[in-house]
C-alpha cells in the first residue's frame, strides 16, 4: 500500500517553478532515496509533503491524507528538515519537552530519544554550543519523539564529518530495518546508496525515474578507454563494428559497451599503435549525473 | 488548545528572555518608586499625599506595555527568526491553532510580568508612605484602577507582540517598526490631520489612556474597549497571513 503518494504537485514562486508536475508513489516499507542535483525542487516537494508549503497544483498525501489533516501527525511521521532549528538558548532536553507538551506526547520520551541518538549527556546543555552532528542528532531524536513509522529526512548528511555521516548511515539502516518508511533527499548518490533499496531522481523539479537501487546499477556500462596516435583511424573502424565509440582528447577513443579484446582485435587488423588501453565500469555516481544533467538539457 | 498554550508557556519559561525582562521591569519599578518620593514636593512635583499610592505604584505602565509588547513580538518572530516555526508546525499544522495559543500564552505572560512588578512596587511603595505617615490604604478605589488598568494593557499589549510578530515575522524590523509608530508616526499623524481631537483614537494614545488616563483622552473603559479592538484586529490579520504563508 502507497503511504505516500505525489500526484501532479507543482509549486512556482513567481516565475520559477521549483516542482513540475511530478507524481510518485512509496509503499509502506520501503527506504528512498529522494535524489537530485541542487535547486532540483527536493526541499520543495518534501515541505509541500509535510503541509509546510502550499501547492499551487497536485496534491501530496500520507496515508491517504494530506499532512494537515493528520491527527497527531509526530505518531505517523517524523521529519529533519533543516539542522539549526533549535533556540540557540534553550537546552536538548527542554527543546525536546516543548515538543512533547505541544504533540500530547508523555514528558519521558525525551530521555528516551536523546539516549537513542547518544545525546543523554548533552541533555542539560543550550543547543547553541552544540556542534552540526550534535545538532543532526537533536534533529534526528526529534523526529522520533513519536515513534513514527515514517521518516522524511531533507539532505540529513549535509555538512556532517565523515564520522557523522558513518554514524547517520548505520542509524538509518537502523531504523530501516525496524520496518519504518524512510524517504530520505541527497543530492549525493554515493552517501545514500548503502542505505536505500530504491531511489527516485528529479531534476528541474520533474521526475528523472523511479527504481530500485539494482535496475540502476543495471544501466552502468562499461568503458574502454583506448589512448593511440591515430585516435582518429581507429574511431570509424570501431563505429563500423556497431561499437559507440567518441573522440575523448586528441589522442584517446572512448568506446562503449565493448571489451578490451575486441578493441585490441581491431586496431592490430588495422596496424595502429596503441599506447594504451584499459576497461572501467561507469559506477552509479556517472549514471546519477548522466540521468540528472540530460534532463536538464532538455528543458 | 490547552496542550497549545502550555508549550507556548513552556517555550518562554525554557529560554532566559522572560527572566530578563522580569527582573529589569521589578528592578525598574523599584527605582521608579525611589525617584518619586525622594522627588516628591522638590522641583515643582507635588507633595507626598494620601492619595499618591495610585501613581507611584502605577508609574512602570508604560515600560510593562513595551515588555509585554516585546515578549509578543520576539515569542512569534523569534520562531520564524530560529526556524523554530518549522517545527512548531509540524507538531500542529493547524497554525490557526498555534497563533491563537500564543495570542493566549503572551497575553497571560503580560498579565504576569505586569503583576509580579506592580507587587513590587506596592512592596515598596506602601511601607514607605506609612512610615512618611500618610493614610494610604490598599483599598483606594483609584488604586485597583490604576492597577486594573495597567495590568490589562500589559495583557493586550502581549496579544498585540503576537500579531505583529506574526505579520512581519523579522523580529528587528517589528521591534524597530514598533518603536517608529509610536515615538514619530502618531505625532506626524496628529500633525498632518490637524486634529489633535483624533490623536486619542491612535493605538499608543488608548494604551496610555488605559493605563494613565488624563484630559482630553478616552476614559478607561472607552480606552480599554479601543486597545482591544486594536490587539484583536492585529491578532486576526497577523494569523491569517501566518496561516497562508509558505514555510520555507
Amino acid at each position: 500500500m502507497a503511504v505516500i503518494s505525489i500526484e501532479g504537485l507543482t509549486k512556482r514562486f513567481g516565475e520559477v517553478v521549483a516542482v513540475d508536475g511530478l507524481s510518485f508513489e512509496l509503499d509502506q516499507g520501503s527506504v528512498t532515496g529522494f535524489l537530485g542535483p541542487n535547486g532540483a525542487g527536493k526541499t520543495t516537494t518534501l515541505r509541500m509533503l509535510l503541509g509546510l508549503v502550499t501547492p499551487t497544483a497536485g496534491t501530496a498525501r500520507i496515508n491517504g491524507r494530506p499532512y494537515r489533516e493528520l491527527t497527531a501527525p509526530l505518531r505517523h511521521v517524523g521529519a529533519v528538515l533543516e539542522s539549526s532549528s533549535f533556540h540557540p538558548g534553550r537546552t536538548a532536553r527542554s527543546h525536546l519537552r516543548v515538543m512533547t507538551t505541544a504533540a500530547g506526547l508523555p514528558s519521558t520520551r525525551a530521555d528516551e530519544v536523546l539516549a537513542q541518538v547518544g545525546l543523554e549527556r548533552a541533555a542539560g546543555r543550550r543547543v547553541g554550543g552544540f556542534s552540526l552532528g550534535m545538532r543532526q542528532r537533536l534533529a534526528l531524536a526529534t523526529a522520533l519523539l513519536g515513534d513514527p513509522e515514517m521518516l522524511i529526512l531533507d539532505e540529513p548528511a549535509n555538512g556532517l564529518d565523515p564520522e557523522g555521516i558513518h554514524w547517520l548511515r548505520g542509524f538509518l539502516r537502523h531504523l530501516a530495518d525496524q520496518g519504518r518508511t524512510v524517504l530520505v533527499s541527497s543530492h549525493v548518490l554515493a552517501e545514500v546508496a548503502q542505505t536505500v533499496d530504491q531511489v527516485v531522481i528529479i531534476a528541474n523539479g520533474r521526475l528523472v525515474t523511479q527504481s530500485t537501487l539494482a535496475a540502476l546499477s543495471d544501466r552502468s556500462r562499461q568503458v574502454v578507454r583506448v589512448r593511440t596516435p591515430q585516435a582518429r583511424v581507429l574511431l570509424p573502424l570501431l563505429r563500423a563494428q556497431g561499437i559507440q565509440a567518441d573522440l575523448d582528447g586528441h589522442h584517446q577513443v572512448a568506446a562503449l559497451g565493448t571489451t578490451t579484446e575486441t578493441v585490441g582485435v581491431a586496431a592490430a587488423a588495422a596496424s595502429i599503435v596503441l599506447y594504451e588501453m584499459h576497461a572501467e565500469r561507469s559506477n552509479l555516481e556517472d549514471v546519477f549525473l548522466e540521468l540528472t544533467t540530460g534532463q536538464g538539457a532538455t528543458s | 488548545m490547552t496542550r497549545l498554550i502550555n508549550a507556548e508557556l513552556a517555550k518562554l519559561r525554557t529560554t532566559r528572555l522572560v527572566y530578563g525582562v522580569t527582573a529589569t521591569m521589578a528592578v525598574f519599578g523599584v527605582l521608579t518608586v525611589v525617584a518619586n518620593i525622594t522627588e516628591a514636593g522638590r522641583h515643582g512635583q507635588a507633595p507626598l499625599s494620601a492619595t499618591s499610592l495610585p501613581g507611584l505604584v502605577g508609574a512602570p505602565a508604560t515600560m510593562l506595555s513595551g515588555a509585554a509588547l516585546l515578549l509578543g513580538i520576539l515569542g512569534m518572530a523569534g520562531e520564524f527568526r530560529h526556524h523554530t516555526i518549522t517545527q512548531t508546525f509540524l507538531a500542529t499544522p493547524d497554525r490557526g491553532r498555534v497563533v491563537t495559543a500564543k495570542l493566549v500564552a503572551y497575553a497571560l505572560s503580560g498579565i504576569a510580568v505586569a503583576v509580579l512588578t506592580l507587587t513590587v512596587t506596592m512592596a515598596a511603595a506602601l511601607p514607605w508612605l506609612h512610615a512618611k505617615g500618610l493614610a494610604v490604604s490598599v483599598l483606594d478605589g483609584e488604586l485597583g484602577r490604576a492597577v486594573g488598568g495597567t495590568v490589562l494593557a500589559a495583557g493586550l499589549c502581549g496579544l498585540v507582540g503576537v500579531g505583529i510578530g506574526a505579520l512581519v515575522r523579522n523580529q528587528v524590523a517589528a521591534l524597530v517598526g514598533v518603536l517608529v509608530w509610536a515615538v514619530v508616526v502618531e505625532g506626524l499623524l496628529l500633525n498632518l490631520l490637524n486634529a489633535p481631537s483624533l490623536g486619542k483614537w491612535l493605538p499608543s494614545a488608548a494604551a496610555a489612556a488605559l493605563t494613565n488616563p488624563g484630559d482630553g483622552q478616552l476614559s478607561r473603559l472607552a480606552a480599554g474597549l479601543l486597545f482591544a479592538a486594536y490587539g484583536f484586529a492585529f491578532a486576526l490579520v497577523g494569523t491569517r497571513f501566518v496561516v497562508r504563508r509558505d514555510v520555507t
